[in-house]
């Protein structure tokens, strides 16, 4: 069973000061090992992985390929190269979006509980006319009728994009069942998978997702740092909008021969510290183990919706029912403004998010003008932190609200 | 917004003295002027907000509920402040007395940046938050039980 407060003990910032850290689907806070390994790097052997031949640099590419088998490893891909290093989730769906080849009139389906990342660039390539873009609609707790995907793919679809887990509500989408109708029909699935590959055990062979976006940075890894699963097939499809350094077997004036696999699609220098951190990272979860911490947050979702549904004049963005969540969760108070209330928290030494969360189109469906708070919580918080924020935040609904 | 009209002036004085306070005069002129970019008056109200909950949660509930009123009648007794204090230092550099032909109000050189006007200004803004002071402490302390 996960011990959170032995956990605590690895991130110093939470080891050695009293915020209650619950801005967690923003980033995560990154404990002593991940640090260590980005310091090691900086100070034991930097240096260009893939093109040096000396010491370092060999060291270099060794520790830069390892992390990408660690990464492929974590989510059970087939092979490390379908592991394709990018900024973060947002550029590795930018690289589908501008590498995948569309043919005029062919669809895109996606949705309108999309963070901004899995929604613009696709706005982007329906307003360039390459792609008609559709809509399925979740309802209002943020939870989609699969009949609705049915209803709207046809032959004329290449690709589905759709998040994973939502950053507003919490929701976790029907993810395999959406999979298995595009491929029916088909078409392909991109899954943004940012908010959930933290927080859950994923495994691209059984889901047989076709592409997979998430970051670094939102799993105990550094910022800068995320990547893109994608079939090894399909990334050999993709044609390569970022080209330069290590991106080409041979070249002469006229012509180009495209390097391999994942190569040709990582066009310059890498962030090898941010990789090798994120490696790090991702042992520190595999040691944990994925499945106790999506246990463990799920103790820390219903005591977090129990007690937030105590407080009067509180609506909770979402369905109501923890089992149905990540440990995560929006909200807003009648009479106090999300962003007052983030604000007043703060000064609790209570850390959430405010605001639209990226998340515009899904807050103007529901109505919420102003966006929402937003609690979201990680492995290391515990349930003490939570009967805090809980109570503090009784208080300042009771005062102003 | 209003606020940010007086955190403006204020902090671009004292912008004259320190980076620190620069920053915020930035950052209150573009509240005035492009109040999209920046949310400092909202800052301003939640800061406020929160150090007066831990204090008396009536006045808090108070200024939060009424903020808006609140700023306009600073930010009025504010620029009427400013006014007077102009009037009486024209007064004193001019006639030798910050309202001539006042017996009552005589000011010593050493202090002359305060105005007769001024001084009135004061005593009242003092008074009136003195009793806004009890009046809520008063309920804070039937909050309390």
């Amino acid at each position: 069973m996960l011990d959170a407060e032995k956990i605590r003990e690895d991130f110093p910032l939470l080891r050695e000061s009293k915020i209650i850290y619950f801005d967690n689907a923003c980033t995560t806070q990154k404990p002593k090992q991940v640090v260590d390994a980005i310091v090691e790097y900086y100070t034991k052997y930097t240096a260009c992985a893939g093109r040096s031949i000396h010491k370092l640099a060999t060291k270099t590419t060794e520790e830069f390929e390892k992390a990408r088998e660690k990464i492929a490893r974590f989510i059970n891909a087939k092979k490390s190269k379908e592991i394709v290093w990018t900024k973060n989730t947002t550029e590795a769906i930018n690289l589908v979006v501008n590498s995948l080849k569309f043919e005029r009139g062919e669809k895109v389906i996606t949705t309108n509980l999309e963070h901004s990342s899995g929604l613009f660039p696709w706005l982007q390539l329906a307003k360039k006319e390459i792609v008609n873009l559709d809509f399925v609609l979740c309802n209002k707790e943020g939870e989609f009728n699969i009949k609705d995907f049915e209803d709207k793919i046809d032959e004329k679809t290449k690709l589905i994009s759709i998040i994973f887990a939502s950053n507003v509500t919490g929701t976790i989408s029907p993810l395999k069942e959406i999979i298995k109708i595009a491929h029916e029909n088909g078409a392909l699935v991109l899954a943004d998978g940012a908010q959930a590959v933290p927080h859950l055990p994923v495994d691209v062979k059984k889901l047989d997702v076709d592409f997979l976006a998430f970051s670094g940075h939102k799993m105990c890894g550094p910022t800068g740092i995320g990547c893109l699963y994608g079939k090894e097939d399909l990334l050999k499809e993709l044609s390569p909008f970022i080209l330069g350094g290590e991106t080409v077997k041979d070249a002469d004036l006229r012509s180009f021969e495209l390097e391999d696999i994942p190569h040709r699609l990582e066009g310059g220098i890498q962030n090898y510290a941010g990789a090798i951190g994120f490696g790090v990272a991702v042992d520190y979860l595999t040691k944990i183990g994925m499945k106790n911490i999506e246990d463990y947050e799920k103790e820390l979702a219903k005591l977090l919706i129990e007690g937030l549904l105590k407080i009067p004049n509180l609506t909770l963005i979402g369905p109501k029912d923890w089992r149905k969540k990540n440990a995560l969760t929006s909200f807003n108070v009648k009479g106090i403004e999300p962003q007052d209330l983030a604000i007043l928290l703060d000064e609790e030494n209570i850390a959430v998010r405010s605001g639209m969360h990226c998340a515009y189109p899904f807050h103007k469906f529901i109505n919420e003008k102003k966006g929402s708070v937003r609690a979201s919580l990680y492995f290391y918080n515990t349930k003490e932190e939570i009967e805090i924020f809980i109570e503090k935040l009784r208080q300042i609904v009771k005062t102003l609200g | 917004m209003v606020i940010c009209i007086i955190a403006l002036i204020v902090f671009s004085v004292l912008g004259i003295f320190s980076m620190r306070w620069r920053k915020l005069a930035k950052e209150a002129f573009d509240c005035v002027f492009r109040p999209c970019v920046t949310k400092l008056d909202q800052r301003i109200k939640s800061k406020l907000t929160a150090k007066l909950m831990k204090r008396t949660p009536a006045l808090a509930r108070f200024t939060y509920k009424n903020f808006k009123v609140l700023s306009w009648i600073f930010t009025i007794a504010f620029f009427a402040s400013l006014f007077y204090s102009a009037y009486g230092i024209f007064n004193l550099i001019t006639y030798g007395s910050c309202e001539p032909g006042s017996p009552t109000c005589g000011i010593s050189q050493t202090i002359y940046v305060i105005s007769c006007y001024e001084t009135q200004i004061v005593y009242g803004i003092i008074a009136i938050l003195f009793m806004v002071f009890l009046y809520f402490g008063y309920k804070y302390l039937k909050f309390k039980e």
